[in-house]
């Protein structure tokens, strides 16, 4: 009765507020449901002779006023389903329809994923897309993360320095992130000239997505590349493991908890050049280390029925100290030392509210402090103080402490057929302070951001995600909005077309913050085409590019946003684990055309870091007969330019004193790891292996580019430390098959 | 009398219908049979899809069409990108099939079932070793050892352990000596077996098996 009264008012409100010519109309209505009997939310029904159209709502049930009449196409669409048509004849009273569409066949299921500009290498990967350890486990990568990405169309062959130089783009201007939250300090502190290595372990991560352009609005302060890392929620078993090799050594265990909701695991690794350099001639003259020493710890639990909090930390130090003959003067020796220390913590959450809302949130401290030391002393070590040019810039001491914290938190409310809309907030504190020679520095920024991005099903076959992100720099006191956006179209035979704008925005780096801050956010803007086709384990990818680079920081005359650049190029991909059994190789194919005005250099020239053509090859072959994996890496790239640039004090202008290209570059890495069962007795039975690699087996002189003397009269070579890198080491496992461990854990 | 003759009528409708869709069912299998291609598994999985709507009780349907799905991951084992569509839908047709059985009385159906449910976790691994491997590798293991237990002497059980013992490298326990035993042991109880509707299918799959060794 209760029911019949509210119908009743309903109805008589109806007759109040609506205007008088919606009782010309009539309406159909009904509902829409799949096969199990189940509402199918957000379906569209349309006339196809009219232009309206409607949408059911959560329970299925639709209503549709139409003022069309005679014999019209009904036709239903939603993602996922066969289209419904159906002809109905319309007169002036209502229709009422129950509509059950029927699932596509598993053929046409196929979601089209938005992946222009952006690898994914995931736990969720299927036939040739690639996983997070096949990324991991690509020979020479020496357990870093972004040496292993080095083998992916994109980023440069870059050997004397570390980081990801993607797309024209320089090693800064590629940020990492954990669980949402930046990674400050991904590598050990630079030291000029030499490859630094990874700080966190790659294993502890089933995801990555590398994006060499166009990425979400969910993420920024990345001109040029965001690598975007997840943390692994629990593992599937306990387990541990230890490990020795010719320079490092490493233990850890991963404990899961009985009732599998919880886990711990804590890692130690500790590496030590000295006796390796001792037999192993390098050209380098190290007086200290290189020494580094890393210790991370893990906690994971499970909140409730979705809920997902996770704790990692990561504290290490590290040392090198190296003399060489000074470029300036035969008879001096030039030191250069760098101690660092350095804490990552990360706490995250992850909780779905309902079945429609999820909320995730970051927190992130993490502190460094890098000492560097850098001295002149004659043939026996004593410390020499000159007066002169350029000798006067030679002794430093330099020592720089930086607090950094974050908090992020995005909410997003899911809709069928993986639609969603997400928002959010983050804000990014970052405190320097320390002292450089006799003058102190301290540098305060709180840099504010807030995103919001839609993914919307346009059509069974195309979808889009569109973002936009607002940053606020303290420091700068300067607002900016960048808009993000992406389309993807699948064809039905797999192929996938998918297009990315977007504007990217970066803080300048503090070395140039130190001097002033009256500077602005540099940016690029990024426009990506790619084709995919992923089938029968075969994997292909071409994708074109144009990225316009503004606002750059330049040094001369002053420091200011005066820099600008370009990058255009198109990259191929090619992965097949199918046409030879167990083996299993991808090629990658870069073309970059890039021309940038930043820093000292006196026009828009080709940078240093940039080289048109590069190529890579990777190869894994399992014998599985022999438990013996052959890895074998390679990578070609033509010569990159260098320059002797210098300010010319007569007419105030940086001018270019000398250049050249470098000759072509190409290395070669093996790795093959031998799998045993030894002490088959035990219980708990251990897995073993052994693996030895050569880096660059060919001994290929590589050169990357030259430094030159105060004067330009002399220039030498930067080059590998030594020509070839050797190592060899042992690894055992317990409760868990790990052999993407051993082939991953060969160095560093 | 008319009660009698009504419900004479109706018990023989009733096995009318049923001995209808008994030979729907029939006609499907003899079609599974000659099965080869993805092609073929795909369109009689549609058949015994509609059969399971006219049967909603009856357990072979589900199973069967779980089997095709099953088979047709296996066919596309160098395939990954397409595989879980199939795997997914063999699955809830497996779990199906399993609920409509009772746990005590049927317990040789039900190892049918567990070895289907084997197949299609395994059909999972094949999707990408990597990634798919370390869960779903250990949950066809458990499936068989299930299969096992509740029917030592199932030959299509037995099939599948050979299966597994020659596609599982040495160092994780394969052996390929014992793949041949096992096949042949399994080829040996499946030389009488008829082809009504009830499980039969693994002759083919021990011959190709056991054609590896030549």
């Amino acid at each position: 009765m209760k029911i019949h009264i509210i119908k009743y008012i309903a109805v008589a409100f109806l007759f109040l507020l609506a205007p008088r010519f919606v009782f010309s109309q009539h309406r159909i209505s009904g509902t829409v449901k799949n096969s199990n009997g189940e509402a199918i939310p957000f379906a569209s029904i349309s006339l196809k002779a009219t232009a309206g159209g409607t949408k059911t709502d959560t329970a299925g049930t639709f209503n549709l006023p139409t003022n069309a009449k005679g014999k019209q196409l009904l036709v239903v669409t939603s993602v996922g389903y066969k289209s419904f048509k159906k002809e109905v004849t319309l007169a002036d009273s209502s229709i009422y329809l129950d509509i059950v569409l029927l699932q596509s066949d598993a053929q046409s299921l196929h979601e089209v994923i938005i992946s222009a500009g952006s690898f994914e290498a995931s736990d969720k990967a299927k036939g040739a897309s690639l996983t997070a350890i096949d990324a991991f486990t690509v020979a020479g990568s020496n357990a870093d993360v972004a040496l292993a990405l080095r083998s992916l169309p994109g980023s440069q062959q870059i050997g004397e320095a570390d980081g990801l130089y993607v797309r024209g783009g320089t090693g800064d201007e590629t940020k990492q992130f954990i669980d949402g939250t930046l990674v400050k300090n991904p590598n050990y502190p630079a030291v000029p000239g030499l490859q630094q290595y990874a700080r966190v372990n790659p294993i502890l991560f089933n995801g990555i997505l590398f994006s060499t352009g166009g990425y979400s609005a969910l993420y920024g302060q990345a001109m040029s590349s965001a690598l975007i890392l997840e943390s692994v929620d629990l593992p599937e078993k306990s387990s541990a493991y230890f490990s020795v090799f010719t320079a490092n050594m490493g233990a850890g265990i991963q404990e899961l908890a009985k009732n599998k909701k919880s886990s711990y695991g804590v890692t130690l690794r500790y590496s030590n050049q000295t006796w390796y350099n001792a037999i192993i001639p390098q050209r380098i003259n190290y007086f200290s280390g290189p020494e580094y020493l890393e210790g991370d710890a893990n906690f994971r639990i499970k909140t409730g029925k979705t809920g997902m909090l996770k704790f990692y930390t990561n504290w290490n130090t590290s040392n090198v100290g190296m003399r060489n003959p000074d470029i300036d003067s035969a008879a001096l020796r030039s030191g250069y030392q760098v101690k660092g220390m350095n804490s990552y913590n990360n706490l995250s959450y992850r909780e779905y509210l309902n079945d429609d809302w999820k909320l995730e949130a970051g927190l992130a401290y993490s502190y460094s402090r890098v000492n560097t030391i850098q001295t002149l002393t004659g043939n026996d070590g004593q410390t020499i103080k000159l007066p002169d040019y350029p000798f006067n810039e030679k002794n430093n001491h330099r020592i720089i402490n930086n607090d950094f914290a974050q908090a992020r938190i995005v909410f997003t409310r899911m809709f069928p057929h993986n639609q969603a809309i997400r928002f959010g907030a983050e804000h990014f504190y970052s405190h320097d302070h320390g002292i450089s020679n006799d003058s102190t520095i301290a540098l305060t920024d709180n840099l504010t951001a807030s995103f919001a991005e839609g993914d919307i099903y346009l059509a069974n076959d195309l979808a889009a995600k569109i973002g936009v992100r607002t940053e606020h720099s303290s420091l700068l006191n300067k607002w900016v909005i960048a808009p993000r956006a992406s389309l993807a179209y699948r064809l039905n035979d797999g192929g996938q077309f998918n297009f990315a704008y977007g504007i990217f925005y970066q803080e300048p780096q503090n070395d140039f913050l130190y001097q002033t801050t009256d500077l602005h956010f540099s940016s690029a803007t990024h426009y990506v085409l790619n084709y995919t086709k992923k089938a029968h384990n075969r994997f292909f990818r071409i994708e074109a590019y144009y990225k316009q680079y503004k606002d750059l920081i330049k040094t001369e005359p002053v420091i200011s946003n005066n820099g600008k650049g370009y990058a255009r190029g198109i990259e191929l991909f090619f992965r097949d684990k199918k046409t030879f059994k167990n083996l299993d190789y991808w090629i990658s194919y870069t073309y970059l055309n890039t021309k940038r005005d930043f820093l000292d250099y006196p026009d828009e020239i080709q940078p240093t870091f940039a080289t048109p053509h590069t190529a890579t090859i990777a190869i894994k072959k399992n014998f599985q007969d022999i438990d013996t994996y052959v890895n074998i890496s390679y990578a070609f790239a033509t010569g990159r330019p260098y320059y002797n640039i210098r300010y010319d004090n007569v007419i105030n202008v940086s001018r270019i004193y000398d250049q050249g290209t470098t000759k072509n570059y190409s290395v070669l890495n093996l790795q093959v790891a031998h799998l045993m069962s030894l002490f088959k007795s035990w219980k708990q039975k251990p897995f073993s292996g052994f693996s030895v690699g050569v880096n660059n087996l060919l001994g290929t002189n590589q050169l990357f580019g030259y430094n030159y003397s105060a004067n330009g009269d002399i220039k030498m070579p930067l080059t590998l430390p030594a020509r070839r890198y050797y190592y060899a080491g042992f690894f055992m496992s317990f409760g868990i098959n790990r052999t993407s461990d051993i082939l991953d854990n060969n160095n560093n | 009398m008319k009660k009698l003759i009504i419900s004479g009528l109706a018990i023989l409708m009733c096995y009318l219908s049923a001995s209808a869709q008994q030979t729907n069912l029939q006609s499907a299998v003899t079609k599974l049979d000659k099965a080869k291609t993805v092609k073929d598994y795909a369109s009689v999985e549609q058949e015994f899809v509609k059969i399971e709507g006219s049967q909603p009780k009856d357990w072979l349907p589900n199973y069967y069409a779980a089997y095709c799905n099953a088979r047709i991951g296996f066919l596309l084992q160098d395939d990954g990108e397409s595989i879980e569509a199939y795997s997914n839908r063999g699955e809830a047709q497996a779990k199906r099939a399993e609920s409509l059985l009772d746990k005590v009385n049927q317990k040789k159906e039900l190892a049918e079932v567990y070895t289907v449910m084997s197949m299609i976790n395994q059909s999972k691994v094949f999707i990408n070793m990597m990634t798919y491997g370390p869960k779903y590798g250990p949950l066809a293991q458990q499936y068989l050892n299930q299969a096992k237990q509740l029917n030592p002497n199932n030959p299509r059980t037995i099939y599948l352990a050979a299966w597994f013992k020659y596609n599982t490298p040495k160092l994780w326990g394969g052996d390929k000596d014992l793949a041949k035993q096992l096949a042949t042991q399994s080829l040996k109880m499946l030389q009488n077996t008829d082809t009504s509707v009830n499980p039969h299918w693994g002759k083919a799959e021990d011959q190709e098996l056991l054609s590896k060794y030549k």
